[in-house]
C-alpha cells in the first residue's frame, strides 16, 4: 500500500497528517486499535479470510459490509467506495505509474522482502530505475510496519508516504484480512509458466474456414518464432553479462498451443476442460469463432485466465467480467451507435417516429439489443418493432406495411443484402420512411450491393476505420503480413491479429519480472491509446475490456465503387 | 452511521488541529500557482445525463468556477481530485451551489454519459458538479486552450483551474491541494 512520489513533505506537514490520522483512527477504533500492534491472528478459515481481504482491496468494503474509511492528501476524508487499492496498486498488486506518480507494487513478494537497488544496470531505462529504487531504498515490511504503511502512511525505513497513499481507518482483525490476502497476493507462479517457457493456447472455435483460420493463427506464429528467435539471442547475452532484473518475461521461450473446438457449443466447455488440464496455459492470444464467444468467455472468467483479443462478432457483453479484453463489442456496437446518433435527431426533430426490425439471427438479435438496451438507458420508450423469421424475404410490400411512413420516420432495418430489392423497389415512394439504417456487418460488409436508388435515404452502421483514412497504418499492418505470407481478406482477421501482436508486445514490456495474471490485464489497461488499421482508435483503461469504442453512421456515394462518407463522430455521445 | 461519525470526526479534528498545525500545510513541494487568461472554445460537450452543454457560455458565469480534468477509469490522480471537489461541496454545505464545478474527460471515447454518471454517483457528486465529454477533437481544443493537452491520458498530471466571476482569470494550480488548501482558494477567488 505504499503509493511512493519523489515528493518530500515538510516536516510540519508530516506532523499535521500523521496527527489527523492517529487521531481519526482512535476516534472510530477507540479501545481497538493501537498504530503500532501486530495484527490479530486471523480468526476465520484461510479460504474466507482471502475473500474478505480480497473485497477490502479490491473494493473497499470492510468485512462489516461497511465501507473503509481513510484520509487522503492529508485532510480529504474518503470511503472505500469512492476508490480502494486496487484504484492505484492495481488488481495485480505490482504498482502503477500515473503522469508523475509511480505507485510501488504491493503484493506480499514485494513489500516482505527489502526494496533496494538493481543489480548492475545495463539499459538507460535499468539507470533510471535504479535511481528511482536508490531514492525509496526500505528494509523489509513486518505485518507490525505493514499496518503502521497503511495507517499513518510511513514505510519502515520512517519515510512518510506520498500524500495522496490514504490512511485507512482499520481496527486489527480487518487489518489483519487484509495483510493476509496482501501476502498471497500475485505469489504463486501461475500455470502456463516454467522457468524457461510462457504457454499460450488461442481458441479456434467451431467450424472456421481455414483460410479464417490462418489468418488469425498465422501472424502469432509468426509473431513467437521471431520472438524465441531474439530471447534466444538475449538469453546468450545475458549469460556473458550480469543478471538482468526485469528482463525474466523476455528470457523465456513462448509457446502457442492451438486449440480446436469441435461439435456443438455445448460441448465446448468439455473440451476446452481437458485441453487446459493437459496442458495448463498462462492466457490465451487471439482465437477465432464465427458464433457466440461465450462459451471460451465463461471458461476463461472461471478459471480466471486471460484471453486477449478473439476474433468474434459476438463478444459477450458484461461490466464486470475481468479476464477477456475484446476489439469490441462485435456487432452490438453498431446497434448501440445506432441509438446513439438517433437520439440527438429525435431531439433535434421530436415528431420522429422509428420502427425497429430485425431478422431473429445472432447478428439481427446482437444488434437489436444494442439499440434496444442503449435506447433504454438513455430512457427513451421503445419504438415499435418487428421480428422476422429466419428465412421471412423482405419484400417491398412488407416495408410499405410498417408504420414508418414519411420524412420524419426512420426504419432501423436488420437484415442483409437480401433486403436490397425492396429497398430499391420503396426508393420512389412518397410514404416511404426518411431514412433506412442498416448494418455493414450484416451486409455482409459489401455496401456495393445497396441500390444505388435507395442510397440517398439509406445510412449504414461501420464500424471501423474509413477507408481513406487507413494510409500509413494499413500499409505497415500489410507489409509487414505480407512479410510474413498472410493472406489478406474483407473480414479483417489479420489486420486485427497484427493489432493484438502489437498489443502483446507493449504488455510484457510492461510487465517485466511479474509474470502473474492479473498484472498482464493490468499491464494492458494501462496502455496509451493505440493506433491500428481497422479501428479509428485503440483505448484502455482499468475495467475497459472493448478497446474500439467507436462506430461510425457513413452513407454512401453513387456508383459500383460508392465511397463511404462518414455523418457522425466516431464516438457519439 | 459509521460514515456519518466519521465525517463529523473528521471535521472535530481538523477543527481541534488547526490552531496547533496551521490552517495550511507547509508541503516542501507545493502546488505552483499563476494566474492565467484563457480563451475558451465554443464547443458543445455532452454531461452525465447526456444534456448538451455549450462550454463557453456555462463557464461564463458569475460563480467561481473549478474545473479539472479526469476520466472514469483513472487509477491515481483523479481520485483525489474527485475528492477534493466532493469534499468542498461538502464543506459549503448549502452554499455549494455558489460555485460551479467542472471535471472534463480526457477519456472521451470511454467517458459516455452512462460512465460519467456512475462515476458521479460513487463520489456522491451534488448539484453542481458536472461531468462533461465530447469528441475526441473538441476534447483536444479544450485541453490545448487551457495548456493541459496531452496525448496519452497515463500521462496527466493534477491540475485545478479556478476561475474569477466576472472577469474571466483563471488561478492555474499545478499540483494535488490538501481540502485546506483548495477551500482558502475558492474563499480567494469568491471573496468570502
Amino acid at each position: 500500500m505504499t503509493a511512493l512520489r519523489r515528493r518530500t513533505p515538510s516536516l510540519r506537514a508530516d506532523a499535521r497528517r500523521t496527527a489527523l490520522c492517529l487521531l481519526a483512527s482512535l476516534f472510530l477504533s477507540a479501545g481497538v486499535f493501537a498504530a503500532d500492534r501486530k495484527p490479530e491472528p486471523v480468526p476465520m478459515p484461510k479460504e474466507e479470510a482471502l475473500r474478505l481481504g480480497e473485497r477490502i482491496y479490491r473494493e473497499g468494503i470492510l468485512p462489516s459490509g461497511e465501507p473503509v474509511m481513510a484520509i487522503v492528501q492529508e485532510d480529504i476524508p474518503v470511503d472505500g467506495t469512492m476508490f480502494s487499492c486496487t484504484s492505484c496498486h492495481m488488481r495485480g498488486g505490482l504498482g502503477s505509474n500515473e503522469g508523475r506518480i509511480s505507485t510501488l507494487p504491493t503484493n506480499g513478494d514485494s513489500l516482505y522482502r527489502p526494496y533496494e537497488d538493481t543489480p548492475v544496470p545495463m539499459t538507460t531505462v535499468e539507470k533510471n530505475f535504479k535511481k528511482f529504487r536508490a531514492a525509496h531504498r526500505r528494509p523489509a515490511y513486518t505485518d507490525e510496519t505493514l499496518a503502521e504503511a497503511i495507517r499513518l502512511g510511513t514505510d519502515p525505513a520512517g519515510r512518510r508516504l506520498d500524500p495522496t497513499m490514504p490512511c485507512y481507518q482499520m481496527n486489527d482483525r480487518d487489518m489483519a484480512i487484509l495483510v493476509s490476502y496482501l501476502k498471497v497476493l500475485s505469489s504463486e507462479t501461475p500455470p502456463g509458466v516454467t522457468p524457461t517457457n510462457i504457454r499460450f493456447a488461442t481458441v479456434i472455435a467451431g467450424d472456421v474456414a481455414p483460410e479464417d483460420r490462418d489468418a488469425m493463427i498465422l501472424p502469432l506464429e509468426a509473431y513467437v518464432r521471431e520472438r524465441n528467435s531474439r530471447s534466444r539471442g538475449l538469453q546468450r547475452r545475458v549469460r556473458m553479462r550480469a543478471s538482468m532484473e526485469g528482463l525474466n518475461l523476455a528470457l523465456r521461450d513462448v509457446s502457442l498451443a492451438r486449440w480446436e473446438l469441435r461439435g456443438p457449443p455445448g460441448t465446448w466447455r468439455a473440451q476446452l476442460e481437458e485441453y487446459y488440464r493437459k496442458e495448463p496455459v498462462f492466457a490465451m492470444l487471439g482465437g477465432i469463432g464465427y458464433g457466440d464467444w461465450r462459451p471460451v468467455h465463461d471458461f476463461c472468467e472461471n478459471h480466471r485466465i486471460p484471453c486477449v483479443f478473439p476474433i468474434t462478432d459476438f463478444p459477450v457483453i458484461s461490466e464486470s467480467d475481468w479476464y477477456t479484453i475484446y476489439l469490441s463489442k462485435g456487432i452490438y456496437q453498431e446497434g448501440e451507435a445506432a441509438a446513439r446518433y438517433l437520439r440527438r435527431e429525435v431531439e433535434r426533430v421530436p415528431e420522429t417516429t422509428i420502427v425497429h426490425v430485425y431478422r431473429d439471427t445472432p447478428g439481427g438479435r446482437a444488434l437489436a439489443a444494442g439499440f434496444e438496451e442503449t435506447w433504454r438507458e438513455m430512457g427513451l420508450p421503445s419504438p415499435e418493432c418487428r421480428v422476422l423469421r429466419g428465412d421471412e424475404p423482405v419484400t417491398g410490400k412488407l416495408l410499405r406495411s410498417l408504420p414508418a411512413k414519411g420524412a420524419h420516420a426512420v426504419l432501423l432495418l436488420w437484415a442483409g443484402p437480401e433486403a436490397a430489392q425492396a429497398l430499391e423497389e420503396i426508393a420512389a415512394d412518397p410514404a416511404r420512411p426518411g431514412k433506412v439504417f442498416l448494418s455493414y456487418s450484416l451486409w455482409k460488409r459489401n455496401p456495393g450491393t445497396v441500390p444505388d436508388k435507395a442510397r440517398d435515404y439509406t445510412f449504414l452502421t461501420y464500424p471501423y476505420r474509413l477507408p481513406r483514412e487507413e494510409g500509413p497504418y494499413g500499409n505497415m499492418a500489410r507489409a509487414w503480413l505480407a512479410a510474413k505470407k498472410v493472406p489478406l481478406n474483407d473480414r479483417r482477421i489479420a489486420t486485427r491479429t497484427y493489432s493484438l501482436i502489437g498489443v502483446m508486445s507493449q504488455a510484457f514490456g510492461k510487465m517485466r519480472q511479474n509474470i502473474y495474471r492479473d498484472n498482464f490485464i493490468d499491464s494492458i489497461s494501462v496502455l496509451p491509446d493505440l493506433l491500428y488499421p481497422d479501428y479509428e482508435r485503440l483505448s484502455f483503461g482499468p475495467g475497459q475490456r472493448y478497446a474500439s469504442k467507436g462506430c461510425y453512421i457513413v452513407q454512401l456515394t453513387h456508383g459500383a465503387v460508392p465511397e463511404i462518407v462518414k455523418k457522425s463522430d466516431w464516438v457519439i455521445h | 452511521m459509521a460514515k456519518g461519525r466519521f465525517v463529523i470526526g473528521v471535521l472535530l479534528l481538523g477543527a481541534l488541529a488547526a490552531p496547533i498545525w496551521g490552517s495550511r500545510a507547509q508541503a516542501a513541494e507545493k502546488p505552483k500557482k499563476t494566474v492565467e487568461k484563457y480563451f475558451v472554445p465554443d464547443v458543445v460537450l455532452v454531461n452525465q445525463d447526456g444534456t448538451k452543454i455549450p462550454l463557453k457560455k456555462f463557464l461564463e458565469t458569475d460563480r467561481p468556477v473549478m474545473l479539472d480534468f479526469i476520466y472514469g477509469t483513472c487509477t491515481t490522480i483523479c481520485p483525489v481530485l474527485s475528492a477534493s471537489f466532493v469534499n468542498l461541496q461538502n464543506r459549503l454545505g448549502t452554499d455549494s451551489r455558489k460555485i460551479r464545478l467542472v471535471s472534463i474527460s480526457i477519456d472521451p471515447e470511454n467517458d459516455s454519459p452512462k460512465v460519467m454518471k456512475e462515476y458521479m454517483k460513487r463520489y456522491r457528486a451534488r448539484s453542481g458538479w458536472d461531468f462533461l465529454s465530447g469528441t475526441r477533437s473538441d476534447i483536444d481544443r479544450v485541453m490545448y486552450a487551457f495548456n493541459a493537452y496531452i496525448a496519452n491520458k497515463m500521462d496527466h498530471y493534477p491540475l485545478t483551474l479556478i476561475r474569477y466571476p466576472g472577469d474571466g482569470r483563471w488561478v492555474r494550480i499545478d499540483g494535488l491541494m490538501s481540502a485546506s488548501e483548495l477551500m482558502e482558494e475558492y474563499r480567494k477567488v469568491s471573496g468570502k
